[in-house]
């Protein structure tokens, strides 16, 4: 069996950069700890930038699926191994000054994220059950670790416990979706699945297909799986915290709407509905628990689990807006997300504290982060010129397109009660009284991702036709839209 | 006698999970789950899968059991006797017997159509070559996802003063606020202590 | 002895590792029972791979992979779970839950 590995090649790069963060970290004697901080984040963000560069020079064309059945290494692939990437790299960047105070083991921190990055990656090229259960672990076992490493919080402890534990109690459950997919069926791949599910659609597929995407469910926060989020989102440290809402949400949502479009393409009609419900759900209960939460973490968690309700609603209609428009409502949520949670990290690092009332009066100590998190909350809410009212526009419009009209009657309400709370931060940070004075001024190399998010989501509201363009060709590279 | 085996298998093995879920000892809870593995390995033999039968009483019961045994010993587990929470038994009886009641359900309705009542062996090499030829991507993946494992135990586990607390501290966060330099201050201070 | 011997044997082992982790307390006792859960999704496994008369070995492959992976999730879990028992004491699931809800 000829095998083309140069197809893997952005997948050992980032194996071998993981693992290069980690030998370095060990082996050099450092002169301080700022500058181990320093030179390991360098290496990781350049690291992530070739390989970057390498994946689209190299990857801009193919269309291959490698040893007939694993992996497939398309534009529909290569759009998430892109983002993941970039967010690998953002995340890293605004997390330096964090890392420097409040974490042990900068050196661990660092490769878990590649690792982290690798995990999405191999999540969105996944073609059969068993390497996207695999990959779906990998990310898993490295976010696992970073929720658990920060120093002196011992509600990081806790919050790893209840991430490990119930995801492993999802991943059971998926497994056994698999396992009786297989069992009815003899075949993992995705492609080859299609037609013999629809040939022996009966109880137990229905159960197995049922079993995985709820084990599928749990790593979207979906609900009624999304009860983790909160407590992990509270506990963990915060550039973690924007690791999980954004690099795993955008894995899962890749691998579930592959899965689903090549794989469920076929039996359609039977588990659309049961879907459509359950987005119904998740983002009615997310909308609605965000508006009496008084952490910004926790309210974020929550507005995450809306907008995976939001983002459902494109997977499920199954059409090609409706994909398209999911794809770009992750890219933009991705952009946006990552922006608020850097505001979240500097004022956390610099005054400790996350609760709502203390973002008060923030646009007179940094008007600049003000800003920014004023951009990320109008993007959210799907206010115009920004991201989220470009995507959040095309979502409902494919959603009539597939008949699904109630639902974005649901979907527009709960998009109008989510302002209240997107706002009310917003009126904090601008007519609330500041309770300490003083600038609060954003780590430098925490800038520059900074000002390119927040560059990003009001560009994607304002032109969106290139980040279209994009999502489209990601979308033609799907089984039923080739 | 193949049916004798299956009979005498699964009843150990069903004994034995109940006896994880419901005793008040914790220790005897982990020597029900080693009896558990055993039973699992026993049927493992009797659908023709020798070696899976090997692996799973090699890790299963000779690691993983040992490192829960670790961990009860290490968290003093055995000192408390089972707990005394019954609140929500009845809600997870209750959740366990309608999920088997539905998967009972499934299973008996497509009864007959994957079933071909004769148990195929598969031979190990086709195993041995599928594993490192057809699965090879699944497998090197496999590899990187037990070294994050590891990775973490070891960072996680660890307790007390790493090498990464021993570095001078240099200047830290570049503008001078307050409250921030107030705390490293407390940090060095508990440091010094040996906290 | 037929397929549905084993799928209803795996299905009981499955529902008691549920009973296992919604009910017991303990973190250390929640871990086994998703132990328990695991290994009835690969006597699934096993047993399709067997009467299905496919031929092929996913099913048993699939399984190794399962084994291994759960190896590696108890191994950290339990490592995480003497963290926790480190800063707050214990490892009953009640008492440690100082996060609302």
């Amino acid at each position: 069996m000829q095998v083309d590995f140069t197809l893997l090649i952005p997948e050992f790069m980032l194996a071998g950069l993981g693992v290069l963060v980690l030998v370095v970290d060990f082996s050099v004697p450092w002169a301080s700890r700022g500058a181990k901080n320093g030179v390991l984040a360098a290496l990781t963000v350049l690291g992530l930038a070739m390989t970057f560069a390498v994946t689209l020079w190299m990857q801009w064309d193919t269309h291959e699926i490698l040893y007939e059945h694993l992996i497939y290494v398309d534009r529909y692939a290569l759009l998430f191994k892109a983002l993941a990437m970039a967010i690998g790299a953002a995340v890293v960047l605004i997390s330096m000054e964090y890392v420097h105070t409040r974490i042990r083991h900068a050196g661990e921190f660092y490769a878990l994220i590649v690792f982290a990055v690798l995990g999405a990656v191999l999540m969105a090229g996944a073609a059969e059950l068993l390497t996207a259960y695999i990959a779906i672990e990998l990310l898993a076992f490295c976010l696992y670790v970073l929720v658990a490493l920060s120093r002196g919080d011992s509600r990081s402890g806790e919050a790893a416990v209840k991430y490990i534990l119930l995801g492993a109690i999802s991943s059971a459950v998926m497994l056994f979706g698999i396992a009786l997919i297989y069992g009815a069926i003899g075949e993992t791949g995705f492609r080859r699945s299609e037609l013999l599910l629809e040939a022996v659609f009966g109880p137990t597929v229905a159960l197995g297909l049922g079993m995985f995407v709820a084990g599928l469910g749990f790593k979207l926060s979906m609900a009624p799986f999304h009860l983790w989020a909160p407590d992990v989102y509270e506990g963990a440290p915060t550039p973690v915290t924007a690791l999980v809402s954004v690099l795993s949400k955008a894995a899962a949502f890749a691998l579930t709407l592959r899965f689903l479009a090549e794989a469920g393409n076929a039996t359609l009609g039977e588990w659309q509905l049961a879907l459509a419900i359950l987005a119904a759900l998740t983002m009615t209960v997310g909308t609605f628990t965000a508006l009496v939460q008084e952490n910004i973490k926790r309210l974020l968690a929550y507005s995450s689990v809306a907008q995976v309700g939001f983002v459902l609603i494109g997977i499920i209609a199954l059409n090609e807006s409706g994909a398209r428009a999911a794809l770009l409502h992750i890219a933009g949520y991705s952009f946006t997300n990552l922006a608020a949670f850097a505001v979240v990290i500097a004022v956390e690092a610099k005054t400790g504290k996350e609760r709502i009332a203390d973002y008060a009066g923030l646009a007179s100590r940094s008007p600049f982060l003000a800003m920014v998190m004023s951009a990320a909350m109008f993007s959210l809410a799907g206010l115009p010129i920004f991201a989220g009212f470009v995507t959040k526009f095309l979502l409902f419009t494919s959603a009539v397109e597939g008949g699904l009209f109630w639902l974005m009657v649901i979907a527009v309400v709960n998009s109008l009660v989510s302002l209240y709370y997107y706002l009310r931060i917003v009126r904090e940070m601008y007519v609330g009284e500041a309770a300490e004075t003083g600038r609060l001024r954003l780590h430098v190399a925490a800038s520059v991702p900074v000002w390119f998010l927040f560059a990003g989501t009001v560009f994607v509201g304002v032109y969106p036709a290139p980040l279209m363009d994009a999502a489209g060709a990601a979308v033609g590279a799907l089984a039923p839209f080739l | 006698m193949g049916l004798i085996l299956f009979y005498a298998a699964a009843t150990l093995t069903l004994f034995a999970s109940f006896g994880v879920v419901a005793t008040r000892n914790i220790v005897h809870a982990a020597l029900f789950l080693l009896a558990a593995l055993a039973g699992v390995a026993g049927l493992f033999v009797l659908l023709y899968a020798e070696f899976l039968a090997l692996v799973q009483l090699l890790i299963y019961g000779g690691a993983i059991i040992i490192v829960i045994l670790f961990a009860l010993m290490l968290t003093r587990s055995g000192e408390y006797e089972g707990e005394t929470e019954t609140r929500r038994r009845p809600f997870a009886a209750v959740a366990a017997a309608l999920l088997f009641g539905l998967m009972t359900a499934v299973f008996v309705a497509d009864a007959e159509q994957f079933n071909t009542n004769t148990r195929q062996a598969i031979p190990f090499r086709t195993l041995a070559e599928d594993l490192f030829a057809a699965w090879a991507v699944p497998f090197e993946i496999a590899s990187l996802v037990l070294l994050v494992a590891l990775i973490g135990a070891v960072v996680i586990g660890r307790a007390g003063r790493e090498e990464d607390e021993t570095l001078p501290e240099d200047d830290g966060p570049d503008d001078a606020q307050e409250p921030v330099r107030r705390g490293s201050r407390r940090r060095a201070e508990r440091r010094r202590r040996g906290v | 002895m037929t397929l549905l011997h084993f799928q209803l044997l795996s299905a009981a082992i499955f529902c008691i590792g549920l009973y296992g982790v919604l009910a017991r307390r303990s973190a250390v006792l929640v871990l086994m029972s998703i132990e328990l859960m695991l290994n009835a999704v690969n006597l699934q496994l096993v047993a399709f791979g067997a009467f299905s008369g496919f031929g092929t070995s996913t099913g048993q492959v699939i399984a190794v992979f399962v084994i291994t992976i759960a190896a590696a999730e108890v191994g950290l879990a339990l490592a995480i779970v003497m963290r926790l028992f480190r800063s707050r004491g214990g490892v009953n699931l009640d008492e440690i839950d100082v996060m609302r809800g």
